[in-house]
């Protein structure tokens, strides 16, 4: 078993089946499974011009997305990590069976938290409301991102580079999970069987992801396995059903309002926000905190 | 209506210990297995070596007796330590390489780092050229390149050019260089 599990592997396979699944899948199961839904969304007569249209602007958010994530990438992933890798990283691991499974999970888990944070920070929030505040629930809907979406993670990925990953196999595993999580974006799936459901992320878990009902909020944050909420205390299963979207309406299908939305929100919390300390204090508590003074003068 | 939370929040110092507990076992699984097969490597290598010390004198004679040894001796003289200059962007000095027999392939791993001003550093042992394929003139294997940080294996030539030099050259996806190995 030792001996499969670090048996050596061709970083030449390795980009290969990381680019059958991240890259390819597009083509293959995520542009397929949409038009499947728009299908759907038709025979159900659902299919409006603002489902269209909140569609196309998702597909902008992504672009917007990616621009910024080629100017991070360029800047952060071959600079810092690199840097990290070789000057603070235990000893480098070889590229075998076992460190590209674990490195898979620890990306998993580093989304998990990654994703955590992204919702109960402010700065977070203000982020990633962009990618919750569509009311409709489809694969482009995971397309949809907000500016600053690609800059923690970084945070996250750090510590893996720094436990003796190579840096590059960070990032395909990272996008290994989020291609993961693109795939839960569908109402056509149901529940699945208890084992599945139980181990790993799921459209119905995801779904409770997206809820604005109450009970769903700040709840299943995994990728692909479930069992991290699970175990650390954020699981919530889907039973009532799910309405889409965020607490505050957005009301809009415009790509510029929804991509900056979340960013002018937090601007004029700020505003409202007295003193320095807390303006700073904004930025990592929870999204819905106010400081006292700024609470009562509000009400 | 208020909502009221059906499950109480974990507490911030369960949470921290349960994913240190998670990134401990899942970091430390990976560093585990890499270090026990690499020292399952290192024990075989050992062996090997005090299996070879034990019958050198023995193997010498009968390998002068056979056929089939004299043709190894006709091979058998890459055995040794082998230098290389590099003249590149990333790297300028001297790579000093040790090429030992394992089995019926020659394998060269590094053994010395050299700058251009001749101080020397040792190096770790990493494998970079496995010889599948000598006839003592011209021999066929696989180079180990590392390229920003990854390792790609690329075919090779081996051409002798007299006992004590060898061109190595190989092609990998448009990039070409011929390297000149000389013995130390």
């Amino acid at each position: 078993m030792i001996e499969f599990l670090s048996k050596q592997i061709d970083w030449i396979d390795v980009e290969y089946w990381f680019y059958i699944f991240n890259d390819l899948s597009l083509l293959y199961i995520i542009l397929p499974f949409f038009v499947l839904e728009l299908i759907r969304y038709a025979y159900q007569k659902r299919l409006s011009k603002d489902l269209v249209l909140d569609s196309i602007a998702n597909v902008i958010t992504f672009g917007a997305f990616f621009l910024i994530e080629i100017i991070l990438g360029l800047l952060a992933v071959t600079k810092l990590y690199f840097w990290v890798y070789h000057n603070f990283s235990l000893p480098n691991l070889e590229l075998n069976w076992i460190t590209i499974i674990t490195c898979i999970l620890l990306a998993d888990f580093a989304y998990y938290w990654e994703h955590r944070m992204m919702h109960r920070i402010g700065i977070g929030w203000a982020t990633h409301t962009v990618h919750h505040s569509s009311p409709h629930f489809n694969m482009s809907v995971a397309y949809r991102f907000g500016p600053f979406d690609a800059i923690l993670p970084i945070l996250f990925s750090l510590p893996i580079v720094m436990l003796g990953y190579d840096p590059i196999l960070v990032l395909l595993s990272e996008v290994f999970v989020q291609v993961f999580q693109t795939l839960l974006h569908t109402e056509i799936v149901g529940k699945l069987t208890k084992p599945v459901e139980f181990i790993f992320n799921t459209p119905s878990h995801h779904r409770v992801h997206h809820g604005s009902n109450r009970q769903y909020w700040d709840k299943n944050y995994a990728g692909i396995l479930i069992i991290w909420d699970r175990m650390l205390g954020t699981f919530e299963p889907e039973k009532e059903k799910v309405i889409y979207g965020i607490s505050e309406p957005l009301n809009s299908v415009n790509p510029i309002t929804v991509f900056f939305h979340g960013i002018t929100r937090f601007l004029r919390k700020l505003k409202q926000i007295e003193g320095i300390k807390n303006k700073f204090l904004a930025f990592v508590k929870p999204p819905d905190w106010m400081p006292q003074e700024s609470s009562k003068s509000n009400d | 209506m208020i909502f009221v939370p059906n499950k109480k929040l974990m507490k911030n110092s369960t949470l921290f210990f349960r994913t240190l507990f998670f990134i401990i076992l899942i970091a430390g699984t990976a560093h585990l297995v890499t270090y026990a097969s690499q020292q399952k490597v290192n024990t075989n290598e050992s062996l090997e070596t005090e299996v070879s010390f034990e019958d050198t004198v023995e193997q010498t004679k009968q390998e002068s007796k056979t056929e089939e040894n004299n043709r190894d001796l006709e091979t058998d003289y890459i055995i040794g330590k082998w230098k290389v200059i590099y003249d590149d962007k990333d790297f300028k000095g001297g790579i000093v390489y040790e090429i030992k027999k394992e089995g019926n392939v020659f394998n060269a791993s590094t053994l010395e780092y050299q700058d251009e001003k001749g101080n020397s550093q040792k190096a770790k042992k990493i494998k970079t050229l496995v010889i599948k394929k000598f006839d003592g003139y011209k021999g066929k294997g696989i180079y180990i390149i590392t390229y920003k940080g990854k390792k790609y294996d690329v075919e090779c030539d081996i051409d002798m050019v007299d006992e004590n030099t060898f061109k190595l050259s190989y092609e990998s996806y448009g990039y070409s260089d011929i390297e000149t190995w000389e013995r130390q």
